[in-house]
């Protein structure tokens, strides 16, 4: 007998799948769930007052899996047991308002779906190695520079995947 | 020992197919030696190199994070990451 995990990590290269909210809320959804939550991250269309026409995005899939699958597990711990969460991020070229990230989560009550949506989505966006170059309305292009994933030597093996020191320019904001 | 170093966001532009291949003078060495012959590197063949964004760039295997003091992988492989910006 295998029981179906309450987490749905899904990366979608957008040439092939785009990311879908409405199986998403599905995912999370239970007859004993009266709070579902979600966010969705989309193409803005500027950037530091530049004019932006999309974006792309990479990433290392294999630790960007095992990045979503911790931040489910630590807000199981800390909102469940009653949880089911999705995490989806696209990767590829995508235009100005296209689907970026969706983070949908699904409990018995509000607060918790709340809390763990918010929770999951700050680890995807902190520490998965995903990587946004912005393409701007004169032709040029530039990666964003956000958070380093440096690990200290003083920091214990727990903190191995908690970083949070910025890059030289970053413009990121909390 | 032969290194093989993919790169990832803004460094994956530096090199052809996002690969950087080091031979790096001893065996046994640390991810710190592997930042260092980066370093070196980039500052000759890299005109759009910025020491600061590598010092702040982490090292990974295929499966995790690696610090300065971790032993380079007997396969000679490695991640460089630079600070990321998803979501």
């Amino acid at each position: 007998m295998t029981t179906e995990s309450p987490f749905q990590l899904e990366l979608h290269a957008v040439d092939q799948r785009a990311l879908d909210p409405a199986a998403a809320l599905e995912f999370v959804s239970d007859p004993g769930f009266g709070g579902i939550t979600m966010f969705v991250g989309r193409v803005r269309n500027a950037n530091h007052g530049r004019d932006v026409t999309g974006v792309s995005y990479s990433l290392f899939a294999p630790l960007v899996l095992k990045v979503f699958e911790r931040a489910c597990r630590e807000a199981a711990e800390e909102f469940g047991p009653r949880l089911r969460l999705h995490v989806s991020h696209a990767h590829g070229r995508l235009g100005i308002g296209d689907l970026a990230v969706v983070v949908a989560a699904g409990t018995p009550h509000r607060d918790e779906a709340f809390r763990a949506c918010r929770k999951v989505i700050e680890i995807v966006k902190h520490e998965s190695p995903i990587w946004k170059k912005e393409h701007y309305s004169d032709g040029d292009s530039e990666w964003s520079e956000g958070c380093s994933l440096c690990v200290r030597e003083a920091e214990p093996m727990a903190a191995a995947l908690k970083p949070h020191v910025h890059g030289p320019d970053c413009g990121h904001e909390h | 020992m032969k290194i093989e170093i993919r790169l990832f966001g803004c460094f994956s532009e530096f090199e052809p197919d996002s690969l950087l291949r080091l031979d790096l003078p001893e065996a046994g060495l640390k991810v710190a030696d592997a930042r260092a012959a980066v370093q070196t590197y980039g500052e000759q063949h890299w005109p759009r190199f910025k020491p600061d964004l590598l010092r702040v760039s982490a090292f990974a295997s295929e499966d995790s994070l690696l610090r300065d003091g971790a032993s380079i992988p007997a396969d000679g492989r490695l991640c460089l990451l630079p600070p990321v910006s998803g979501g």
